[in-house]
């Protein structure tokens, strides 16, 4: 499996929502791990060692995956980029837009030729 | 595998589940362009649960969700979240203000 760092994985995460807008998903799961084998946990524990764990994410758009890890002391920063990828990138969500409403259902009847923008004051 | 209604509902038993077993709890984010729809999981293998929506204004509240999941999984289970869903709401506790200087 692909672990990046985290620049990099945005960027491949950009590239999937960038390539799955016609069709497909991007699929990005979150996990706690401490990226040791059971081996490995088993030994720093029995020789009084605190294991470190990270938040691991990873990304697919069924054909590709990759993956990166955050610790307590970068996961801000990659929030913050990562909210900023998914704000820009899903956006086939429906707004709603409770004083248009009466519009946008009327818009759909009329097949939505002329923009019906009437102002109220 | 349940779909739960409320959005509240779906945070707070996510949140228990992941502290109840952090080592097997994922949270899982599905975007469809095609279709404008998010599904977002939550299951520790033993339970699970599903909030969909078509909504732009559920993926805000989904933000918030993920801040909380990444401060729990990089920080530990017993990290305090008031830090995180009160990022917003910086009206409770003026943390910064000192202490009993009343004059």
């Amino acid at each position: 499996q692909v672990l990046l760092q985290l620049d990099p994985f945005l960027n491949e995460l950009t590239s999937m929502f960038e390539k799955s807008k016609e069709k497909g998903s991007v699929w990005v799961t979150l996990k706690r791990s401490s990226l040791k084998s059971k081996v490995q946990k088993r030994k720093l524990s029995s020789a009084g060692e605190s294991i470190e764990y990270r938040c691991l994410i990873r990304a697919t758009d069924g054909k590709k995956t990759v993956s990166t890890s955050v610790g307590a002391k970068d996961h801000q920063r990659f929030q913050a980029s990562y909210a900023t990828i998914l704000k820009a990138h899903m956006t086939a969500l429906k707004k709603r837009e409770r004083k248009d409403r009466k519009k946008s259902t009327e818009a759909e009847k009329k097949e939505g030729t002329s923009t019906t923008k009437s102002k109220k004051l | 595998m349940v779909y739960i209604a409320s959005w509240d509902e779906f945070v707070d038993r996510s949140v228990q589940i992941f502290r109840a077993d952090p080592e097997s709890t994922r949270y899982v984010m599905k975007y469809r362009h095609c279709d404008g729809k998010l599904v977002l999981k939550v299951t520790d293998n033993k339970e699970c649960l599903k909030f969909k929506t078509d909504q732009a204004q559920e993926a805000k509240k989904m933000e918030k969700l993920n801040n909380i999941f990444f401060t729990l999984m990089a920080r530990g289970p017993d990290v305090d979240l008031s830090e995180v869903t009160g990022k917003e709401q910086m009206e409770t506790q003026p943390a910064k203000k000192g202490r009993g200087r009343k004059q």
